[in-house]
């Protein structure tokens, strides 16, 4: 900590990249806020007032975000940190309460009320686009979102506002999403604060273009903004001039720091303009112009139809059209060819001999950008359109087309706009049970659920030639990978026994989360096995320890280099100061060779970490993927079943509780 | 809780100011507030005018005509607007103007529609119907007295009481026309504000002079409404944004002042002047295409200073300066593309904003949107009625469906100052999304006020040849949408829009924007003589219009309309090169000069191709001068030399500022340093504004070196690796010397 009596500025060099920082009361004996710097080794819990340490520990799994408050039934309050897939939470003295894994890397971490039982869920947002909500370590709601969460706020209640890596910034309500727009520009940092003093925070929206916006929880409706030179930095509340007043308070990247108050109760009719009627004026009036031009837009068409009743290139030219002229959409799975691999198609065509000039399909996730453009030629116009599909996750998708109907020679076309879901699993074509090996990989559950119900599910994850009409069970369904021509096999016997053949165990995981929620399934215990793939996690964990192992030699080696640069520092010094510059020179050549050395072997660190850093990953996700074969109850068990076994290193115990879910026998 | 020792109050200053809630920004002064009084339909550009005041009343009523053919005049009462008469809808209002007998007030309404022009009373009595022999519709009108004067596209003619006087066909488009004034000056002197830059001065069917002018006049304005004191001072104002005054002098013109468009907003649609601020002279008022309001007044050297702006959200069409809602208080009226007639009065705001103050909302408001509401609510119930019946419809085999075309106002133009184009579109109603298509190579650069989402798709280049497809979804509420895009010389085809409004039933509309093979070259009006230059040669059999077909083809900014007489010349410069080309055509022959090898290079491939098209026998010869690939190298060298120095000190700016913070000052700095340090800021925006600069550079030194070496006859692809190689370290003589050994 260095303190300099000139200046306002205290700085604490922590030597290593913050990635995440928050305060909050760690310990309420303390009765003060403390500070939580988070880097990608370690978490320090530092007391301020006293200049002091809380605790320092190491973070395997590396900080990416921090959060300070209750969770749960734990009685103390908790530094919760999120990471590589895995979450962490310490009380005030650096132990260890709280821990468990998630999808992937955690950008964001939230507290909040989600279910309104009075204590705090965790709401964790991660690179996977999950928004996974913990109850303590139990999963109780997952909102799959467009992009990489970047930021999560609590509202109040179970409401929470939350920004994407695209340029989204939204609110939900539990697991309904209440507003979301999306912008060109990125959401830096978000906050709730009741800006218009109406009792309800708004959420606060810093964006990299400079404009800080507020918008009502309700609607998204903005209704203040301000504008700043530069990106926003950072939006935050707190009586900075110390008069008993909260502000809002947003900082640039330029260090312009602005604060505003909250609007007084008479001032809530309308923050934006003093001119409210003026803009709302302009609405109507808006409005209304609409309406009339659509009222102009009815007459002139009944006109048409009264000169005349048939079509032809002129009319064309000028978009008349077939009244009936309907728009028909139909998706199936393509094989594929020489020179095109396998795909979903979405087929689209008129009832009649109007053409489709261009498609715009505006879907999330599954293309590169937001929107798909078929626009073909002049030559290649028709009344059919073939668009090629690869989502590249197994998510529902709803497809919003456009297309543009008209003739030919048209300058002006009708727009026919319709929406078509994606089913979940669409990227799997159907196949024969006999023609391919089955794969040894499979999870076994029972269910008491009707057969049709089950056969229900098929068809609308599915992307099935026709629907699948099974009446009793036993039966049989196969599907390969239009991704990579893996197999998946689906089978139920009588008694209600289904199993689940296939070598991903994400794929696995997948339909087993799909089909409980489709059945509402509550808990759900399962036998699983995945051979393969658990060779693959028992090398990992081999590697573990060998990092580990290198890790020590190295931090061993690096301590004995620096006492030895001490000595020969003071040495070379000593023989600069007795004019010994032969000596001198010597010495730090030798100094010099030694940096040299160093160097190399923070090199060596550096990459072992790395290395450590994405096998610990694995290992986490390994859990993860575990946990999600089950439902509830046992998907709890399984992954705090799983972190004793690799605590206790006991790895026979572990592959024992991800295949059939207990440690015990 | 905080319990870390807050920062005393002196904290708080420097350069993280702490700003406690925003303030309303007051222009030096000058405080206007915005009232919105009618809209009517989408509007062209001066067709509002405000009456003269009559009688005991000093506020002026409003007269607009629009689109629809509608004519609408209406006053203000208690900030409601109170009709004086409309007129029945009609083919499309293209100018509004005011006349009367010379020297009493101008009052009657004359409007120009179609071919024709009609006359009003000012209380709406038709009293004029007069249907000119003209051909095309009229673009531009003037009046003054019993003399009017008419603009159709490249026409002008001047009738005196419907009578026919004088006759001119210009070599361009022209925008705009006006005479100066007969009462000063006794003589009719009838000024012609033309497409090509220049601006042309008649005497009869003659012309007088012509005066060339920094862009392309869109408007034309008597200087203090009436011709300064000479009553020869006209303000023009161009389609980029540029302002001007010029004092037509009968022998000779004198440019009074110009403004440059520093600020890159928007082309000048309208000009006034008026005295807004009250000091007893008068201002400038501009409207531009932006949407941006500027007053300027004029210092003590009579310059202009812009003195106050307002950003309104679409095209100012026209605008004018008077009274209009509330005696005693002046105020700026505007009229919109969208059709609303807004006012930027001086009557100040009567409500006290700030803490506590409850808003007040006057009654005239309320009332004015209760009716509104109710209004709504009837159209609504008919609407529905509407869309049920139009459903109904598509049951039916035999019916069709027919909706009309909404009005797009678009400008396709090339920006001089970073040699890209700009596309504006612009819809009377909000944007749902435009779809952007091109079938050559070109590039969409972001666009700062834009807030659109812009999304590119994946493109299939075969077989239906799309090299770019790209959506712009945008937010509510937008009606105009401005893109920037980046062409490549020699790669040439089409750019289409297709735009959809946000009205039921929905359609879109597609425009098509020409990407001509010499895209980056914009017309001028001389050329420097005295470089090396390069010589295309046309001979053959074809016509005077056909060849001059092909130039329309190949080049930007020429008339479409073949010139009169049998010979024409017209010159040319890149934008982004500032090298130069001189095109002189006839019948049978064509003869292309340029001291750019690349421009001869790409102008005798299209040409060819064109003529092969047309089953034309031609007969192609150059004359390639070898100076002029070195003299372009040392026209291209500055430019490359200040990208690469920029480059560089932009590399150093995250560098030194960290410096700067951790040593406390920067001292300690070479002089060099500190100087990068101070312009940071300059050189950042610099650097921001001309993206893929040196890439652009790079690419057409290739191009030179591989054209040198084509009209030789041998290919050099194989060597261009080695010629970005010495580009990568830069110097001038390796890089001609590499030019002159390469054979």
């Amino acid at each position: 900590m260095q303190s300099n009596q000139d200046s306002d500025i205290s700085l604490l060099n922590i030597n290593q990249g913050v990635s995440c920082l928050t305060s909050g009361v760690l310990n309420p004996q303390l009765g003060y806020d403390c500070l939580l710097v988070g880097t990608q080794t370690n978490l320090l819990a530092y007391d301020v007032h006293n200049n002091s340490d809380l605790f320092y520990r190491e973070i395997s799994d590396g900080a990416n975000a921090a959060v300070l408050g209750m969770l749960g039934d734990i009685s103390s309050p908790l530094a919760i940190i999120g990471g590589n897939c895995a979450l962490q939470g310490f009380d005030h003295e650096g132990n260890d309460l709280f821990w468990t894994v998630t999808g992937d890397n955690v950008r964001s971490l939230a507290l909040c009320d989600f279910d309104g039982d009075g204590k705090n869920e965790l709401l964790v947002g991660s690179e996977d686009f999950d928004i996974r909500v913990f109850k303590e370590d139990e999963i109780v709601a997952e909102m799959s979102e467009t992009e990489t969460i970047t930021a999560l706020s609590p509202m109040y209640g179970s409401r929470f506002g939350y920004a994407l890596s695209n340029g989204t910034v939204g609110v939900y309500d539990k697991t309904a999403r209440y507003w979301r727009i999306k912008s060109k520009n990125h959401a830096m940092s978000i906050h709730a604060f009741d800006l218009n003093s109406d009792g309800v925070c708004e959420l606060i929206t810093g964006w990299s273009n400079g404009k800080v916006d507020a918008r009502s929880d309700r609607t998204g409706e903005v209704i203040f903004k301000d504008n700043f030179a530069s990106s926003i930095a950072g939006v935050v509340e707190g009586d900075y001039r110390m008069d008993g007043n909260t502000q809002l308070i947003c900082c640039s990247i330029d260090g312009e720091v602005r604060g505003y108050l909250p609007g007084s109760q008479e001032m809530k009719v309308n923050l934006m303009d003093s001119t409210a009627e003026q803009d709302l004026i302009r609405e109507l009036s808006q409005k209304k112009q609409n309406l009339l031009l659509e009222l102009r837009n009815y007459e002139e068409n009944s006109k048409q139809i009264e000169l005349s009743t048939q079509v032809n290139e002129a009319d064309g030219q000028r978009g008349v059209i077939p009244a009936n002229t309907q728009l028909q959409t139909a998706l199936s799975v393509n094989l594929g060819a020489d020179s095109q691999s396998a795909h979903v198609e979405l087929c689209i065509s008129t009832s009649n001999d109007t053409i489709i000039r261009a498609v715009l399909i505006f879907a999330e996730g599954i293309f590169e950008g937001e929107s798909h453009v078929v626009h073909p030629n002049l030559q290649n116009l028709s009344g059919h359109i073939r668009v090629p599909l690869t989502p590249p996750k197994d998510v529902p998708v709803d497809l919003h087309i456009k297309a543009f109907v008209g003739y030919r020679s048209s300058t002006q076309f009708h727009v026919f706009e319709l929406t078509r879901q994606l089913p979940r699993f669409s990227m799997y074509a159907l196949s024969s049970p006999d023609s391919v090996p089955h794969p040894l990989s499979f999870v076994n559950f029972t269910i008491s659920e009707r057969v049709q119900r089950v056969v229900m599910w098929l068809n609308q994850s599915f992307l099935l030639p026709e629907d699948a009409e099974f009446q009793s069970a036993p039966f049989q369904v196969c599907f390969t990978f239009l991704r990579d021509a893996g197999q998946l096999c689906i089978k139920m016997k009588p008694c209600g026994e289904i199993s689940v053949s296939t070598d991903d165990i994400d794929l696995a995981g997948d339909i087993i989360q799909s089909m409980a929620s489709f059945l509402a399934i509550e808990d759900l215990q399962v036998e699983a096995d995945f051979p393969t793939y658990f060779e693959e996690l028992r090398k990992v964990l081999i590697k573990v320890d060998e990092h580990h192992t290198v890790h020590q030699k190295l931090t061993a080696d690096m301590a004995d280099h620096s006492n030895l640069i001490r000595s020969m520092l003071v040495r070379a010094e000593d023989a600069r100061l007795m004019g010994d510059m032969k000596n001198m020179k010597k010495r730090y050549v030798e100094l010099y060779n030694l940096n040299r050395d160093l160097i190399n072997g923070y090199k060596i660190r550096c990459t072992n970490h790395t290395e450590l850093l994405n096998n610990l990953k694995a290992v986490n996700q390994a859990i993860q993927r575990a946990g999600r074969l089950r439902v509830g109850k046992p998907k709890t068990q399984v992954i705090t079943a799983c972190r004793d076994a690799i605590r206790n290193n006991n790895l026979n115990m572990l592959f024992r509780i991800m295949r059939v879910g207990t440690a015990s026998c | 809780m905080v319990t870390v020792e807050p920062p005393p109050p002196g904290r708080t200053e420097g350069p993280g100011e702490a700003v406690v809630a925003a303030a309303a920004a007051m222009e030096l002064g000058l405080a206007l507030a915005r009232v919105d009084y009618v809209q009517v339909g989408v509007t062209s550009q001066k067709t509002m005018r405000l009456l003269p005041a009559s009688g005991r009343r000093a506020t002026q009523k409003v007269v607009i005509g629009d689109q629809d053919g509608v004519i609408t005049c209406f006053g203000i009462k208690k900030g409601e607007a109170v009709p004086v008469f409309k007129t029945l809808p009609g083919q499309r209002i293209t100018r509004l103007e005011l006349g009367g007998a010379l020297n009493t007030p101008q009052e009657k309404i004359f409007v120009a529609a179609g071919s024709e022009v009609r006359g009003f009373t000012k209380r709406g009595k038709q009293f004029l119907s007069f249907e000119t022999n003209l051909t095309e519709n009229i673009k531009a009108m003037h009046i003054s007295g019993a003399d009017l004067f008419l603009c159709a596209s490249y026409i002008y003619n001047h009738y005196c009481d419907c009578k026919d006087q004088h006759y001119y066909l210009s070599g361009d488009k022209i925008n705009d026309i006006l005479c100066l004034p007969v009462e000063k000056l006794n003589c009719i002197t009838p000024i012609l504000a033309c497409q090509d830059r220049v601006l042309r001065v008649l005497q009869g069917s003659d012309l007088l002079y012509e005066v060339e002018v920094p862009g392309p006049p869109s408007v034309l304005a008597l200087n203090k409404g009436n011709g300064g004191d000479s009553g020869e001072e006209v303000l023009f104002g161009t389609s980029d944004g540029k302002l001007g005054l010029i004092q037509f002098s009968h022998s000779s013109p004198v440019h009074k002042w110009e403004i440059r468009n520093d600020k890159k907003r928007g082309g000048i649609l309208c000009i006034d002047s008026f005295d807004i601020v009250g000091d007893g002279v008068k201002e400038l008022l501009i409207g531009r295409d932006d949407g941006i309001l500027e007053v300027y007044n004029f210092d003590s050297t009579n310059d202009p200073v812009l003195r106050y702006d307002h950003a309104l959200s679409e095209s100012i069409t026209s605008i004018q300066g008077g009274c209009v809602g509330k005696d005693g208080y002046d105020e700026i009226l505007a009229s919109t593309y969208s059709g609303w007639v807004t006012g930027l009065t001086t009557e100040p705001v009567h409500r006290e904003g700030g803490s506590g103050e409850e808003l007040k909302i006057s009654q005239e408001m309320q009332n004015k949107i209760s009716s509104l509401r109710s209004e709504l609510e009837h159209l609504q119930i008919k609407v529905l009625q509407e869309r049920e019946k139009y459903q109904q419809s598509s049951r039916s085999s035999t019916a069709v469906s027919a909706v009309p075309a909404f009005s797009v106002n678009d400008k396709f133009t090339l920006n001089k100052d970073d040699a890209s184009y700009s596309l504006i579109l612009e819809v009377q109603t909000a944007i749902d999304n435009v779809l952007i298509q091109s079938d050559v190579p070109i590039d969409l650069l972001d666009v700062d006020k834009n807030s659109a989402v812009v999304s590119f798709s994946g493109c299939d280049s075969e077989p239906n040849s799309n090299f770019l497809l790209a959506t712009y979804r945008c937010q509510a509420n937008t009606t105009r949408l401005e893109l920037k895009i980046r062409s490549i010389e020699g790669q040439y085809g089409i750019l289409q829009a297709y735009v959809t409004p946000r009205i039921q039933p929905k359609t879109c509309q597609v425009r098509q924007y020409q990407i001509k093979p010499l895209s980056l070259h914009q017309r001028t009006h001389s050329i420097d003589h005295d470089r090396p230059m390069n010589t295309l040669t046309l001979k053959g059999q074809f016509s005077f219009a056909e060849i001059h077909s092909w130039v329309v083809f190949c080049l930007p900014e020429v008339p479409e309309k073949t010139p009169a007489g049998e010979c024409t010349t017209f010159y040319f410069q890149n934008t982004f090169l500032d090298t130069q080309l001189e095109s002189t055509y006839r019948k049978g022959e064509g003869f292309f000069k340029s001291d750019n090898i690349s421009t001869i290079s790409i102008l005798k491939d299209v040409l060819s191709k064109e003529a092969t098209k047309r089953k034309i026998n031609l007969s192609i010869s150059y004359d390639i001068n070898e100076i002029s690939v070195n003299h372009t190298l040392k026209l291209i060298h500055p430019k490359l030399e200040y990208q690469l120095l920029l480059a560089k000190k932009v590399q150093l700016i995250d560098a030194l500022k960290e410096l700067q913070v951790h040593e406390g000052n920067m001292d300690f700095l070479i002089p060099e340093y500190r100087c990068i340090l101070e312009e940071a800021d300059h050189l950042l925006e610099e650097y921001k504004k001309q993206p893929a600069h040196l890439e652009r550079l790079y690419g057409m030194i290739t191009d030179l070196f591989i054209d040198k070496f084509k009209f030789k006859g041998t290919n050099v692809k194989s060597k261009v690796p080695l010629l970005l190689e010495i580009l990568d370290s830069y110097d001038q003589n390796a890089l001609i010397a590499f030019f002159d050994a390469a054979t």
